[in-house]
């Protein structure tokens, strides 16, 4: 497949790194420093100029390219990169990297001529709730901005019997939810009403970020939920982490020092606790019982801050850190310093934007069990045959709809639900089934 | 720079920093308009045959005056921010000039001096309701028409009038508006001034029509016995300013249970915000009710307190049943917009029932009403200032904006906001120390329950106080320097304190 990468910055060359063996590489940058340091470390051709202007991309050759990746620092550059080119050359797929999460949203909404979007932000935020969301998972996955989640939970002998040991359709399952699957053992089975979880088991929920934490606590009954987390740092990263764990229900500080940003993002998001204040305050520590959080997120700008931040927290007593990162060697120093998890913005973007360069089906967000099942993410389309159907009356089989997005808010259909045009559907299938359910819908 | 040349521009400096003769000027030019709302009380004496000269008296002093005063200042003017202050003030002293002449004019013996006069016509303006006539049956009837008429005017506002129907005055009227309309300023008005005035002025006509045509109603069926078609008319030009002025001397006591509902029901709508009524009613969006916070603190204030006075006056056995219930409501509502209405003689409550009221004068109404006091919206961003401030001494790096539904309030505001509230309660205390000492000079027995609610009452625009002045009674007794007192607590609340305290500041008339 012939690539354009658009950006040799640091996602830049992480994407090389990855797929320079398979595919045939283009990269694009001004920085004619850059692309000889790429040179020098991967076989590929390269091309100094503006990736956002139309004469430099056809004299690049962008008409001959599969695939475009725009990944410089600068969104709008991406964006316009990406437009030029689906002008030039219709076929070619294009990817934007963007630090926008309005851009996402736009995107979201058809409004953007780019076929597929990764947000720094965005992706940084699902990882670090990945990490935080649901204490007593073995695995959390979110879609729709947070209002969707995705939780594998190990089914001990504490768990509940309100859901283990009955039929499904006589559990008390919490509203807003529903089991996916049930694993045992080799074999997976797609909950239907007449399955019984059994201890042993491995399942699957789909639901509400609510249900999700009430899951929790019916599968391990005392291992309660994050209720206080603290935010070092309300830049773009750290308020798209709060907003994403406002939705989930919880408890977020952030502390910022500059008076200006902090004002604004205590009128963008009502529900957070905001204090104009710094990290290297140690008696702003004390006072505020920041070693009371349950987590400490670092999103400052400056690694060096974050670095210095973290290890002042540490000292305080704060049980569980995070840092997010923006040098490439930053991770071992902070896991050095005893920082529990690193997140690298940069490299969670280019590997998104990798994995979506694989295998181009942008519906495709997670894979379970190895592959043999997905979730998938697909807005309806308007003459899809299911449209106007009820849920039970859906002839498909190997699958099952968790949720649906409706105008922005999730909702978590009854069977009798019926399905419209434009509804953004989350659906658990086998692997070997999503060609049907991507045709179908 | 020659030495000549150098003496001229020092010399150039105005002795005041304040536009003096534009003000007067514009303030001219409203009075002379308004002057002519002195001819439906005269056409009302034709049909009665009662004298018409002291109306048409009243116009010709008051229009020529301003006609003449308008003339002599007419120049190039810088009108702003700062005359506003001026232009308001001075409007609201001659529009209650206007309103005394035809008492003065009629030489009836109950208003023929001066200065009950002017009370009495500051108290119609501003819709306070208080009066000096102890016996209303005696006063002809357009002296009474023109009672209310003054209320009903001065209800939304002179200016507002104004600017609603008057060809387009030479400011922008914001500032203007801006001084007269009730309540602090959340979202600054983003349609066209003029707009706004029209809106809240037609719903205000259409409000006092519908009024009009229920009390009709009830005279013609008979529900109500004691009706007349006069009364429909002075009555609901006194219910929608939230004045209460009453045509009867025993306010609304002598008329029907099903009358003092329908009343207590459009004093709540004259407490509400006319901006967000104008929404449900002409908009039709009646969910908008619900979303506006202040509102509904303005509906859970009434339903409690109703409550309370209700069980208060049931367990006194001052009333019972529906009367205990109804007294309760209709007291509660027209003490808390600022109305003033009375179905029953408050004046001999106990001291628990009798200062829940008072207190209640304290509430006021929603900001955008034609309610006086405090307004209710104010009382709920006090109470988040203070909930942050509280907040912050335990935690000082908290950054809490505060919030009126969605919107974000600014600092500003919540400053205006506390400093209203300091100054409405410091010209309260003073004015009630006054009237003590002025009472103790002249002889007058005032005891200090009454002393609190006469201050109160005309600070607030309410009316009625205790004593002799209660509901059904008189503010005849005062000594003529209380008089002159309450007047100006009646203009100082209707304008809201801040103008006015701003117009005794050095800095506004001199720049140095």
């Amino acid at each position: 497949m012939k690539i354009f990468v658009i950006g040799a910055g640091q996602v830049g060359a992480t994407i090389v790194e990855a797929l320079n063996d398979e595919h045939e590489l283009t990269v694009l940058d001004l920085d004619e420093e850059r692309l000889a340091a790429i040179v020098q470390r991967y076989d590929v051709h390269t091309f100094e100029g503006n990736g956002a202007s139309r004469s430099v991309l056809s004299q690049a050759g962008v008409k001959h390219a599969d695939l475009l990746i725009a990944c410089t620092s600068r969104d709008e550059a991406n964006i316009v990169a990406a437009m030029i080119t689906k002008a030039v050359s219709p076929r070619t797929t294009t990817v934007v990297r963007t630090s926008n999460p309005e851009y996402l949203e736009v995107w979201r909404e058809g409004q953007l001529d780019v076929d597929f979007i990764v947000s720094s932000e965005v992706e940084t935020a699902y990882a670090i709730s990945r990490t935080i969301g649901v204490p007593a998972a073995r695995q959390t996955d979110v879609f729709a901005e947070g209002q969707v989640q995705l939780v594998e939970f190990d089914v001990g002998p504490e768990a509940s019997g309100a859901v283990v040991g009955v039929p499904l359709r006589e559990a008390r399952i919490p509203p807003d939810s529903r089991v996916a699957a049930i694993i045992r053992g080799d074999q997976v089975i797609l909950a239907r009403g007449h399955e019984t979880i059994q201890v042993g088991d491995r399942i699957v929920v789909i639901g509400s970020p609510q249900a999700a934490q009430a899951w929790g606590e019916l599968i391990a009954p005392g291992t309660g939920k994050v209720r206080d987390v603290v935010i070092f740092g309300a830049g773009r990263a750290g308020a798209t982490v709060a907003r994403l764990l406002l939705e989930q229900g919880i408890g977020v500080r952030l502390i910022e020092a500059s008076r200006e940003r902090a004002l604004t993002i205590s009128h963008e998001l009502p529900g957070v606790r905001v204090y104009h204040a710094t990290g290297f305050d140690p008696d702003f520590l004390e006072r505020e019982r920041i070693a009371d959080a349950q987590v400490a997120i670092f999103a400052m700008r400056d690694d060096l801050k974050n670095h210095y931040a973290a290890s002042l927290a540490k000292v305080h007593g704060v049980a569980f850190t995070i840092a997010i990162v923006h040098e490439a060697a930053s991770g071992q120093v902070f896991e050095h310093a005893g920082v529990d998890v690193t997140v690298n913005p940069r490299q969670i973007t280019a590997e998104e934007i990798v994995r979506f360069a694989h295998d181009p089906r942008t519906q495709q967000v997670v894979m379970l069990e190895g592959d043999k099942f997905e979730v998938l993410d697909i807005t309806t389309k308007r003459d899809s045959e299911y449209v106007g159907l009820t849920f039970k009356e859906m002839p498909i089989r190997g699958a099952l709809i968790g949720a649906i997005v409706r105008d922005g808010h999730a909702v978590f259909p009854r069977s009798d639900e019926r399905l419209r045009p434009g509804d953004r559907v989350i659906v658990f299938t086998e692997s070997r089934r999503v060609p049907d359910v991507e045709r179908a819908l | 720079m020659t030495t000549a040349a150098r003496g001229r521009a020092l010399r150039r400096a105005p002795f005041l920093a304040v536009d003096l003769l534009g003000a007067l000027n514009l303030t001219a030019t409203l009075l002379k308009y308004l002057s002519l709302a002195v001819l439906v009380p005269a056409a009302v004496a034709l049909g009665y045959g009662e004298p018409v000269w002291p109306f048409l008296g009243a116009a010709a002093i008051v229009g020529g005056g301003s006609f003449a005063l308008q003339r002599a200042t007419r120049a190039d003017h810088r009108l702003g921010t700062r005359e506003a202050f001026l232009v308001v003030s001075c409007t609201w002293l001659g529009a209650a000039l206007l309103g005394a002449l035809p008492y003065l004019l009629s030489g009836d013996p109950q208003l023929d001096r001066p200065i009950d006069a002017y009370f009495e016509a500051m108290s119609g303006f501003t819709t306070t309701g208080a009066s000096v006539v102890t016996d209303l049956d005696a006063l002809p009837r357009s002296l009474l028409l023109w009672r209310q008429l003054t209320q009903w005017l001065g209800g939304i506002g002179i200016i507002v009038l104004a600017l609603a129907v008057l060809p387009r005055l030479r400011v922008g009227g914001r500032q203007l508006l801006e001084h007269e309309m009730p309540g602090p300023e959340i979202e600054s008005l983003r349609t066209r001034i003029r707009d706004t005035a029209r809106r809240v002025w037609f719903l205000y006509l259409a409000l006092t029509a519908a009024l009009i045509v229920i009390l009709l109603a009830f005279d013609v069926t008979n529900v109500d016995e004691r009706m007349t078609g006069f009364d429909a008319f002075g009555t609901a030009l006194a219910t929608m300013p939230t004045g209460g002025f009453g045509t009867d001397g025993r306010s609304l006591q002598p008329f029907a249970p099903a009358t003092q509902w329908v009343i207590a029901l459009f004093m709540l709508l004259a407490g509400a915000n006319f901006a967000l009524l104008y929404r449900v009613f002409v908009r039709r969006q009646p969910l908008e009710l619900g979303r506006d916070s202040e509102f509904r603190l303005y509906i859970a204030l009434i339903t409690l307190a109703s409550i309370v006075l209700g069980v208060e006056i049931w367990l006194e056995d001052i009333a019972a049943g529906e009367a205990a219930v109804r007294n309760a409501v209709f007291q509660t509502v027209s003490m808390m917009t600022t109305t003033g209405f009375a179905t029953t003689d408050f004046v001999s409550w106990p001291t628990l029932a009798a200062m829940t009221l008072v207190g209640l004068m304290f509430v006021g109404g929603s900001a955008g009403s034609t309610s006086g006091s405090v307004k209710v919206v104010r009382h709920l961003l006090m109470a988040k200032i203070l909930r942050r401030e509280i907040d912050q001494t335990l935690h000082p790096e908290v950054v809490a904006p505060v919030r009126l539904g969605r919107t974000i309030v600014d600092e500003r505001t919540l400053r205006a906001v506390s400093s209203f509230i300091v100054l409405y309660i410091g010209v309260f205390i003073l004015g009630t120390v006054l009237l003590a000492a002025e009472a103790e000079r002249s002889g007058v027995d005032l005891t200090l329950r009454e002393a609190i609610a006469a201050a109160a009452t005309t600070l607030g625009n309410v009316g009625p106080a205790f004593g002799f002045a209660g509901p059904f009674g008189s503010f005849e007794p005062f000594s003529d320097l209380s008089t002159v007192l309450l007047t100006g607590l009646m203009w100082i609340g209707r304008l809201e304190v801040l103008p006015i305290v701003v117009l005794l500041t050095r800095h506004y008339w001199r720049n140095a």
